[in-house]
């Protein structure tokens, strides 16, 4: 019976949609009646008496908070039967109202507006000689226009000649008529616009286009399963609009998100800039040594796996990034990391409207990399062979003529020195890259039907040649409202990307190749394979640029599809089915012929990856909203929902390629096939309920609690509870306040919650086999011996967070703003922990042990300096905003306060840096050679410590050790942000957008040894420092000697300030004047260039170091450098 | 009554979602090997495998070459022989990655062979002798990595049954437990194993009892100069030797070849000398790294010992003649010293190269007509291992060495491991490695002979190498040696000529005491700089920083040289 029972569930399951789209289809056919959507679908219990509809109205609005707007003449004459609603469905309240009238509403905005319908010419006449026999005074015209905003026309404006009690509202299409002076001014209001004031000047024609106005209350912000009032927010939110997104044009969403708000931190990934890369993203800083610290993505209301490189970023119409708690913990485990909500841009009511939006551009790397010229180069040579030699002297000084026959320089190098010859590699590698972007989208709708259409192309070719990233996306959003109950609506994201050379870095070569070789032959200027005097370890980086040769490509479609069915089950009652699939197979191939870097001289290789990752979520929500009173909101919002992910993968590698021209593709043409694959799958079961509950728009409460089952930890800890709370006071809404008109807004928050993390990868607490291939004699094997072990205790990583945050505006929000403060708390943190080696097991073992906290400050702020007076007006608004944030280990599990393997310190931030502190250079001096010997250093031959890096005795035990290491630092900014400016005037708009950082340490890894450009072993070309030598009394950079690898203590070259100020974007707009855009036939046009990354200033490594870009999560590396683009762009509406 | 109907379907539905649901939070893993596989039938054969593979990682790699071959009295830096191990500066630190790469492998390899010998009693589905006979292979396998690391750092920790759970705690054993677990295990072994390589059904590669004894000798000897030496070390380690010499090589088909270059002929290293090898193949997919990239545990032996010969007029890199890492070059002690004699002593030639042939015409240099002085296919380089007057090596056409003449970028090139089977001039070497051959027996007899003072009875194991090191056209006679030679110091000297590059000097050195007089009097690098700490490894600083729970894992109690 309850495998019967069992069965049957799995097939209720797996059939759910079905069995709920038929459910809800046959609901709607019981409750069909006119479409409306969310306001007026609210139940209302009211008692109406035999009064004037206004009186009615204002009953309504009082009860309801829902705001009216109408011309009170339209209402004139009108009266309402008595009447008494118990639950009524709003909208049935006011159909009945407005039956026998010429009166219609619509909801827009959170509110409602009330207008007259359409009217016949002559009942227009009517009204309007009413009008002029109140102004007898005048010769008046008739005005007629269109009111409309960005996204087509606007019903139902009110349209009023100053100063009399004339008015008219706009019809169906937009349209107005009205008699007025000719030298009248007309007010055309409208809720959630800004008013605007025009003068008639006897002009009979006048279209306005209204703005929406910015930072308005009623804003509704996306939130977690739902949205909500801007002024009803309990949490922490940084809302993004999509206009601050297309303020840096970009490949991709993060890049994009960069400086945008508080609490966001984005950084290039080891500095890396080919196409194609996404950077990486942090909020509020990293709290998880090794569980993800990336936030939780999710696009409507779909948690979002794939690469988000996938997503156009015009196609986002907002993006919303929860930070505290109270925001996060509903989405439980995974919301430790703040989760970033994500909107793609949906149909509205009204006609269709085209819209295009291009660019097109180039970049340049920012800078070269400063290495040295062949003259450099020799010198540098000349001094490591001489300080390389013996304790017996083979040469008498740097410029001893045996050093250049000691087998020191190659054959080509000589000839160099003696001809005065340089090549500059950087110059023969990098080219200039392209960039383009096209979108051009299709939305509009009706009332019961919206739509949005639109499709994209994005390509970028890299500094390099072979580096390109390519991305054609189409989206479709639909959504449909079925009866007056039913609402389904599907949004599909469909891209396909092609990314060329991913891995190519000609500069690991380019860099290290010899300033006095050339690329070719001189013989015979055919293309040489190792460079001349690299000693044999550079290959020459433009055998790779040759057809063919080498070969980097994923291709990769990407599916994310979302739908809804909502039901309006009882007045205040609904139910919603969100589902979404997510399919994004992929193939990834590279082939290197053997005249390549990459295998210098050796076997051909080739590599076939395939991939294949599906993801899916099924959610049931409830929401239950109802009014109490005249002043209690409840809203109760329930959860269950799963989330499944199931990624396989394979590759197979193959090399010694009987033909190149077989690529990656046949491996039965190549020799040593070998091959690994992967699989695993991952499921996530919630639970969620969550209270809102608000009084008198003055005080609201928001208390959420989540229930977690993941499939990665081991069985007793799969579950866990994510409770939270908020409290908000909307200061601005008490009585007391209304006086102060200096204040336009004031709101106070304080939340606390518990959130989850698991993110770790599946099986990983069941531990593991690691294969190695053997052989006995001509009988091969495969072995296969114990790597991890296995923790069946591993639990959840937990993160509490308390929140402190004031919003506020002033001068008529002139001034708005917020300031945040929290403290977060992680328990139980996740970390591969490195064992002794003796323990037997050399893989990490994920353990939870310690503890670590984060505090911060955010402060946001948004001005406008001058508010431009229309479209000629000039016009100043800045955004700033800045983010304190101090992390730090705050307990380890095993007691102790270090753990130097795991790089984990009590009181440091995680990203601490352990090293020996270095205090200058060893001099050639008596004072220093007696010092050195009483060390035990060695002070003689090619060896000698004499002008290398001298570091601290730290513990003063009068040896040079490991135990001389100490924190010198850490990669935590003392704060960090972003601003812009926006200037606008008579058409032409002006944006600045930069980035900063001030404090914390950059890693450098071109400084320090795994590089190999800083080797000052003068077998390859290496950066141009002022080394040390006797003379010089050089205190900074040691000397060069090529009978070391690396300089001693090398690392401790590598770290600089991280200071800087990075004008991430200038853009030039200019907004044609209607009279030309009416000309094409247009709505609007905007043509407009912008530079990006134009300047990296304040930057100590720039400056003082001839770095390129300080700009790196983790250490910077040699790989694509940042680049400078200069991009020319359109926006046309139709 | 109609919508109370859909809530009661619409909950049910709910229901029996979660109901069905839990079952997701199973997790099976399919395409991961999880421990349990361990456990079984196939784990173990697999587990062995293994074990066997982790030999690559010490022998063949740069790694362990440094640590045996560099620093010694044979061989000093090459150019780019740059670590500052090899030259025991005060670079050379705990942090040194050279060491901590063989401490880890040793222990994760010994963890898997202490794996197999714990789960062997309980494993079906396989005979007993089947199963005797691979716990005896692991044993062996499990003795030698304890043998290289007490060799190396002496005390150490000593894990005698398989470490799943994870711990961030370590102890150091006492040696003499370290050594009397090593003796067990080989007599384990040594019971369980087939006879020797050349029996019938024994695969390139397999442990055998004639290998497990050789060890089981060298054990025994190097114990007897240690604190932890038994009265009886020499005696047995001499016993053991002359049972192999006497008894068991023969009787497994295990002889000295007459010529001693053919032990290192390429393709040969399954000849009758061999005890035992570790193992590499021209089947790139099997071998250290498919891509011949010289990443993985390769065979970079071919590499090592070669210097830049290429740059030199008339050269080019080849495959013949291979890619100059140019890590150690031998000393002059080694080269002129110790093989002094080159006439009845074959060795020398056959363990060094002497000539190079011209494969560069572009660069072979011109006489006064503007003639090239000589063409591709004649000698470009010689080295004739004598010093000759500048007025003789005027009369050549091509280049010539003396032995003043050699510098660290040009010197003669160690070929016991050249190959000229790889498929570009930069591949690592697909030949196997021999670790142990028969002619070191007779060395450990003589060596354990002299220190048990019996002399005179270790003057038959060395003249029989040394006769056959006349072959084939020195004088047999002449290479005979008398007791009055049969000290300590002619023995090292004697190994250095026979064994040279063999991977093993370092610890003969350390073994017999004598790495500080001998660094120090030959070693032109390491001499002025090598300390008496020098002569144990630091324990990687690796270990120290990882080991947070229980007692500091540090160098302080033995080693205070080391922090």
């Amino acid at each position: 019976m309850i495998k019967k029972l069992t069965r049957l569930s799995i097939f209720f399951m797996k059939t759910s949609m079905i069995a709920l789209t038929g459910l809800l289809v046959f609901s709607q056919v019981m409750f069909a009646k006119d479409a409306n959507s969310q306001i007026t679908s609210a139940p209302v219990s009211i008692g109406i008496k035999n009064e004037t509809l206004k009186a009615s109205i204002e009953k309504i609005e009082k009860k309801t908070h829902i705001r009216f707007s109408y011309n009170s003449d339209d209402l004139d004459g009108y009266r309402t039967e008595a009447r008494s609603y118990s639950n009524e469905v709003l909208a049935n309240i006011l159909d009945r109202f407005f039956s026998q009238t010429q009166l219609a509403y619509k909801e827009l905005n959170n509110g409602i507006v009330i207008y007259k319908k359409a009217v016949k010419p002559e009942e227009s006449v009517v009204i309007n000689t009413a009008i002029l026999v109140e102004s007898p005074l005048n010769a008046n015209i008739t005005v007629k226009g269109k009111v409309s905003d960005e996204t087509g026309p606007l019903i139902g404006v009110i349209v009023k000649i100053e100063g009399t009690a004339t008015v008219v509202t706009t019809d169906n299409n937009g349209n107005y008529s009205i008699n007025a002076p000719d030298n009248a001014i007309l007010v055309f209001t409208y809720v959630g616009y800004v008013t605007q004031q025009i003068a008639v000047n006897k002009q009979s024609l006048i279209n306005i286009r209204l703005v929406p106005e910015s930072k308005s209350l009623n804003e509704v912000v996306v939130v977690g399963y739902g949205v909500q009032k801007k002024s009803d927010i309990t949490g922490s939110i940084s809302s993004i609009s999509a206009k601050d997104l297309q303020d840096v044009p970009s490949s991709n969403l993060v890049s994009a998100l960069q400086g945008q708000g508080t609490g966001i931190d984005i950084q290039k990934s080891g500095g890396n800039s080919h196409p194609g890369s996404v950077p990486s993203i942090t909020i509020r800083g990293s709290r998880s040594k090794s569980a993800s610290n990336t936030p939780l993505f999710v696009v409507d209301g779909i948690p979002y796996t794939g690469s988000l490189q996938d997503l156009n970023m015009d196609d986002v119409a907002s993006v919303e990034v929860l930070k505290d708690a109270s925001s996060t913990a509903i989405y439980g485990s995974r919301g430790a990391n703040g989760v970033v909500l994500i909107s793609t841009q949906r149909g509205k009511t009204g006609e269709p409207k085209v819209t295009y939006s291009g660019y097109a551009g180039f970049d340049r790397p920012l800078a070269k990399f400063n290495v040295m010229n062949g003259e450099q180069y020799a010198q540098l040579k000349k001094w490591a062979y001489y300080n390389a030699a013996s304790a017996n002297p083979l040469y008498t000084s740097p410029d001893d003529p045996r050093i250049l026959t000691s087998g020191a320089f190659g054959s080509q190098e000589l000839t160099s020195i003696q001809t005065g010859r340089s090549t500059d590699w950087q110059d023969l590698i990098y080219k200039s890259g392209f960039l383009t972007n096209h979108r051009i989208g299709v939305s509009g709708g009706s009332e019961k039907t919206q739509y949005d259409i639109s499709g994209g192309y994005y390509r970028e070719t890299g500094i390099y040649s072979g580096q390109s990233f390519t991305r054609y996306s189409i989206k479709i959003s639909v959504d449909q409202q079925i009866g007056k109950f039913l609402k389904i609506g599907l949004s599909t994201l469909l891209n396909s990307s092609y990314t060329d050379g991913e891995n190519a870095n000609p500069l690991g070569q380019a860099l290290r190749a010899s300033p006095l070789a050339t690329p070719y032959d001189d013989a015979t200027g055919a293309l040489v394979g190792y460079v001349n005097g690299s000693a044999n370890q550079v290959w020459n980086p433009l055998a790779n640029i040759l057809p063919g040769a080498s070969i980097e490509e994923r291709k990769r479609l990407g599916t994310f599809t979302t739908a809804y069915i909502e039901a309006n089950l009882a007045p205040g009652l609904k139910y919603r089915l969100n589902a979404g699939a997510e399919l994004d197979p992929e193939v990834y191939g590279n082939f290197y012929a053997a005249a390549t870097y990459n295998n210098q001289g050796a076997l051909s290789t080739a590599n076939n990856q395939s991939k294949y990752n599906y993801n899916y979520t099924l959610e049931n929500l409830v929401t239950y909203d109802k009014t109490l009173g005249q002043k209690h909101h409840l809203n109760f919002t329930g959860l269950y929902s799963l989330q499944e992910n199931e990624a396989s993968s394979n590759s197979f590698n193959y090399n010694s390629l009987l033909s190149d021209g077989v690529q990656y593709f046949n491996p039965s043409v190549g020799s040593n096939l070998t091959g690994s694959g992967s699989y695993a799958k991952y499921d996530l079961i919630s639970y969620m309920g969550r209270v809102n509950y608000g009084y008198d728009n003055r005080y609201m409460a928001t208390v959420t609690v989540r229930s977690d089952g993941s499939s990665k930890l081991a069985p007793g800890n799969k579950y866990h509870l994510f409770p939270s709370a908020a409290f908000a006071w909307n200061v601005i809404n008490e009585r007391f306040f209304k006086n102060i008109p200096v204040v336009s807004n004031l709101k106070v928050r304080l939340s606390f919650g518990d959130v989850g993390n698991a993110a770790i990868n599946p099986y990983q607490t069941l531990g593991g086999l690691s294969t190695v291939t053997y052989n006995y004699g001509t009988k091969n094997t495969i072995g296969a011996y114990p790597t991890s072990a296995p923790n069946t205790n591993l639990d959840w990583e937990y993160t509490r967070t308390l929140n402190a945050g004031i919003d506020f505006g002033l001068f008529k929000n002139r001034i708005t703003g917020s300031i945040d403060a929290y403290h977060e708390y992680t328990r139980q943190l996740l970390l591969p922990e490195t064992l002794p080696p003796t323990s037997g097991i050399p893989n990490t073992v994920l353990t939870n042990v310690g503890k670590s906290e984060n505090i911060g400050l955010e402060i946001n702020l948004s001005t406008v300096n001058i508010a431009a007076k229309g479209r000629d007006g000039f016009g100043w608004t800045t955004n700033f905003n800045i983010t304190f944030n101090r992390g730090k280990v705050a307990q380890l599990a095993n007691g102790s306060t270090v753990d130097i393997s795991n790089n984990l310190f009590v009181g440091q931030p995680l990203g601490a840096i352990f090293d020996y502190k270095k205090i200058g250079i060893w001099q050639n001096t008596h004072a220093d050679s007696v010092t050195a010997k009483a060390y035990g250093l060695t002070m003689t031959g090619g060896q000698s410590v004499i002008g290398t890096i001298r570091v601290a005795d730290i513990n003063g035990d009068g040896k040079m050790d490991a135990n001389d290491r100490i924190v010198i630092g850490s990669n935590q900014p003392l704060f960090s942000g972003g601003f812009t400016n926006r200037v606008s005037y008579k058409g032409f708009d002006f944006t600045i957008a930069a980035t900063y950082r001030v404090g914390g340490i950059l890693t450098s890894a071109v400084y320090q040894s795994g590089s190999f450009l800083n080797t000052l072993q003068a077998n390859y070309n290496n950066l141009n420092i002022p080394y040390w030598t006797p003379t010089n009394g050089q205190n900074y950079f040691p000397k060069p000697t090529n009978a070391l690898t690396n300089p001693l203590y090398s690392s401790t070259l590598s770290y600089f300030s991280a200071n800087y100020l990075k004008i991430r974007s200038l853009s030039l707009g200019y907004n044609l004047p209607q009279k030309l855009v009416k000309a094409i036939g247009a709505r609007s046009l905007k043509v407009y260039a912008t530079a990006e990354n134009p300047f990296v200033l304040f930057s100590p490594y720039v400056n003082d170091f001839h770095g390129i870009d300080p700009e790196s999560a983790g250490t910077l590396s040699e790989n694509t450098p940042a680049t400078r683009s200069v991009l020319f762009g359109i926006n046309l509406t139709l | 009554m109609k919508s109370l109907s859909i809530y009661l379907t619409g909950s049910l539905l709910v229901i029996t979602l979660i109901a069905g649901c839990n079952k997701k939070l199973e997790e099976v893993p399919i395409s991961s090997l999880t421990p349990i596989f361990f456990t079984t039938q196939q784990g173990f054969q697999a587990g062995l495998d293994a074990a066997y593979a982790g030999y690559r990682t010490i022998y063949g790699p740069d790694s362990y070459f440094e640590m045996a071959v560099g620093g010694t009295d044979e061989f000093r830096a090459g150019v780019d022989g740059t670590g500052a191990l090899v030259r025991y500066s005060s670079g050379y630190q705990t942090t040194d990655g050279t060491i901590s790469g063989i401490w880890k492998n040793c222990y994760t390899y010994i963890n898997t062979c202490n794996g197999l010998v714990d789960n062997a009693p309980a494993l079906g589905g396989i005979s007993a002798a089947t199963k005797a006979g691979m716990v005896a292979e692991a044993k062996f396998l499990r003795a030698n990595y304890y043998f290289i690391l007490v060799q190396n750092w002496g005390d150490v920790t000593l894990n005698t049954s398989f470490q799943s759970e994870p711990t961030l705690a370590a102890s150091r054993a006492k040696m003499a437990d370290v050594y009397s677990f090593i003796i067990q295990d080989l007599k384990d072994a040594i019971a369980g194993l087939p006879a020797g390589p050349q029996t019938t059904g024994v695969l390139p590669g397999k442990a055998t009892a004639i290998a497990a004894m050789h060890v089981l000798a060298k054990v025994y000897l190097t114990r007897g100069y240690t604190v932890a030496k038994q009265a009886d070390d020499f005696k047995n380690a001499a016993a053991t030797a002359d049972n192999i010499i006497k008894t068991a090589a023969p009787a497994a088909g295990v002889k000295l070849l007459p010529d001693f270059g053919k032990v290192f002929t390429e393709g040969n290293e399954a000849n009758t000398e061999v005890l035992w090898t570790v193992q590499h193949t021209p089947s790139l997919a099997y071998n250290g790294s498919s891509t011949q990239n010289n990443s993985g545990p390769d065979n970079l032996y071919v590499h090592l010992f070669v210097s830049r010969y290429e740059l030199q007029p008339g050269m080019q890199r080849d495959v013949i003649d291979g890619r100059p890492y140019a890590r150690v070059m031998p000393t002059r002690w080694l080269t002129d010293t110790v093989f002094k004699d080159k006439t009845n002593d074959t060795r020398y030639f056959k363990s060094f190269q002497s000539a190079w042939i011209a494969n560069n015409a572009a660069t072979i240099p011109k006489d006064g007509s503007g003639k090239p002085k000589y063409a591709v296919g004649d000698t470009a380089i010689w080295m004739p291992g004598i010093e000759l007057t500048a007025a003789q090596i005027a009369k050549y056409r091509y280049q010539v060495l003396p032995p003043s003449k050699y510098v660290n970028t040009l010197y003669p090139t160690m070929i016991k491991y050249f190959d000229d089977k790889r498929t570009d001039q930069n591949a690592p070497s697909i030949r196997p490695i021999i670790i142990y051959r028969l002619a070191e027996t007779y060395l450990i007899a003589a060596e354990a002979l002299i220190m048990d003072n019996r002399p005179g009875e270790a003057v038959p194991y060395v003249n029989a190498i040394r006769e056959r090191a006349a072959y084939p056209t020195g004088n047999v006679a002449a290479m005979d040696v008398t007791a009055a030679s049969m000290t300590l110091d002619f023995i090292l000297d004697e190994r250095s000529r026979e064994l040279c590059g063999e991977l093993s000097r370092w610890q003969d050195l350390v073994r017999t005491g004598t790495l500080l007089p001998r660094v120090r009097q030959h070693n032109l690098d390491g001499g002025p700089n090598i300390k008496p700490f020098h002569i144990i490894r630091p324990i990687p600083q690796s270990q120290v920083d990882a080991t947070i729970s229980g007692p500091a894992y540090d160098n302080s109690r033995l080693f205070p040289g080391w922090n």
